[in-house]
């Protein structure tokens, strides 16, 4: 039994051509292609795929337990994954950033009860891992030898759950379904780059996470692009990706749940970032002109608008009537006034 | 010495002075020729503390909007993005503080300076700035307050 399965670590490559960051990816993959246990493939920014690009199609194919390195976010990468059909069940990865440790706990507290969720969640495990959170790939390779334990482990589990035992060949499928593709081999029979001829090109949407979308409509009406449809069950999806105005991230701070992920956008929460605020460093940045998110998002769309000439439109279209967040009850403020030297903000 | 205003935040006394104009942004204004240096008032930097990271998200020449996103900081224990002032244009950065921002702390209103600004805006006397400071007094406390607890 043991040693049949291999663990599939997919590389998402980073769209740039920085050296320090190519070279991470490939030692990380020349040590998963020792590993015997381990099947590697490269593939390029998983965001920049379409789901029809070859390296898509790969991340389709297989059906096992799966490890993602990339330089997104996780949740970034989840949704990415989803939005193309490839779901598992998300795999507890204990390698992630100084930033994100606290908001880690924090996050998986919160219930969302109002969530959606995505459907059809196959029974298996994709370990979504970003790739900065270490400059170190022993450190990866630390955590994907974990994963390959902890896996094992399950699968044992899970095989002994099936009734009856499968055939030798069946198993070989259902694990190694590389094979049924033709790639994810070469001659040293481990490393496989899905890159190849198709040119990608950098690309610009929005990726939503069901996990905290509650349907509620809001970026549709915002949205004036028309990125935004419905499905056959009235949920709402990205439907038209390449519609989405690269840089605009201003549905993102109308949706009343952050659950609309521009991954490329320079701010951490927008970029899905796993916490509500980052880290437990205080946010000055209402008290710097930031103001109202609507007001920014507004302005944001209204730039779009002009720059496709069409008419801005200001505050006055799909903007949701919601009352602003209150800060906490007013007490023991004249304390505070005093005592803000000693408070040690 | 420039003459000053000030204005108490709790014990301590943020300076306003008087040969700058202001944002309600938080940012000193003083004239430069044409243009302005443009930096945080010692207001900004009481609630910032040490700053030790700076960064641009515009390059310099460019024109602005009012409340644009131009750029982050952050410090030991807050951060916050940085948005224009007023419409106008960024000529240039301050270069020595993107090396070392610590100016910020040690020179406010003077070698800690920003960016130089080009702007047809009227900016606030520094009489309109305490009153926009006395105003918002208890609203940031509240702000800082919810933050923290």
């Amino acid at each position: 039994m043991a040693g049949q399965k291999k663990l599939t670590v997919v590389i998402s490559q980073h769209q740039g051509k920085n050296p320090v960051k190519r070279q991470l990816e490939e030692e990380l993959a020349m040590a998963c292609m020792m590993d015997p246990e381990v099947e590697v493939s490269i593939v390029p920014n998983l965001y920049d795929l379409s789901s029809d690009h070859s390296g898509m199609l790969f991340l389709s194919g297989i059906r096992g337990d799966v490890v993602v390195l990339s330089w997104l976010y996780p949740r970034a990468t989840q949704w990415i994954l989803d939005r193309s059909g490839i779901k598992g069940k998300a795999g507890t990865v204990l390698l992630v950033s100084d930033d994100e440790e606290e908001d880690d706990e924090a996050s998986t507290a919160t219930e969302r009860p109002n969530a959606i969720g995505t459907l059809d969640v196959p029974n298996r495990l994709i370990y979504c891992v970003d790739l900065r959170a270490s400059p170190d790939p022993r450190e990866f390779l630390g955590e994907i030898r974990r994963i390959v334990q902890e896996t094992s482990t399950e699968t044992v589990d899970l095989l002994s759950w099936i009734q009856g035992e499968p055939k030798k060949e069946q198993l070989e499928r259902y694990l190694n379904p590389q094979e049924m593709l033709g790639i994810g081999h070469s001659e040293t029979g481990a490393i496989a780059e899905v890159e190849a001829e198709e040119k990608v090109r950098r690309r610009w949407y929005p990726v939503i996470d069901y996990d905290r979308c509650t349907n509620c409509m809001e970026c549709i009406d915002f949205c004036l692009f028309g990125v935004y449809g419905v499905d056959s069950l009235d949920r709402i999806l990205v439907e038209s990706q390449d519609s989405c105005k690269k840089g605009c991230p201003a549905c993102s701070r109308v949706c009343p749940e952050n659950a609309i992920v521009f991954p490329q956008h320079k701010t951490p929460a927008i970029a899905g970032a796993a916490g509500e605020v980052a880290g437990l460093k205080i946010d000055l940045s209402q008290l710097f002109g930031g103001g109202d998110a609507m007001e920014l998002a507004a302005r944001e769309r209204d730039i779009e608008l002009v720059r496709d000439g069409r008419d801005a439109v200001g505050m006055e279209v799909g903007i949701p009537k919601r009352q602003p967040q209150t800060c906490g009850v007013r007490d023991e403020l004249d304390d505070l006034i005093d005592g803000l030297d000693d408070l040690d903000l | 010495m420039a003459e000053e205003l000030v204005f108490m935040m709790g014990k301590y006394e943020a300076r306003v002075p008087t040969d700058c104009l202001y944002s309600k942004s938080h940012l000193w204004l003083r004239s430069e020729g044409l243009r302005y240096h443009v930096g945080f008032t010692a207001y900004s930097v009481r609630l910032l503390q040490d700053v030790y990271f700076l960064d641009w998200s515009v390059e310099p020449g460019s024109q602005v909007y009012e409340k644009q996103e131009i750029g982050e900081v952050e410090s030991s224990k807050a951060l916050s993005t940085l948005y224009a002032p007023f419409d106008g244009r960024i000529v240039e950065f301050n270069e020595l503080l993107l090396a070392d921002p610590s100016g910020i702390n040690t020179d406010g209103y003077g070698n800690g300076w920003l960016f130089t600004f080009e702007t047809t805006a009227e900016p606030l006397t520094p009489e309109q700035y305490l009153a926009v400071l006395e105003g918002g007094w208890e609203k940031t406390q509240n702000m800082l307050k919810g933050q923290v607890n």
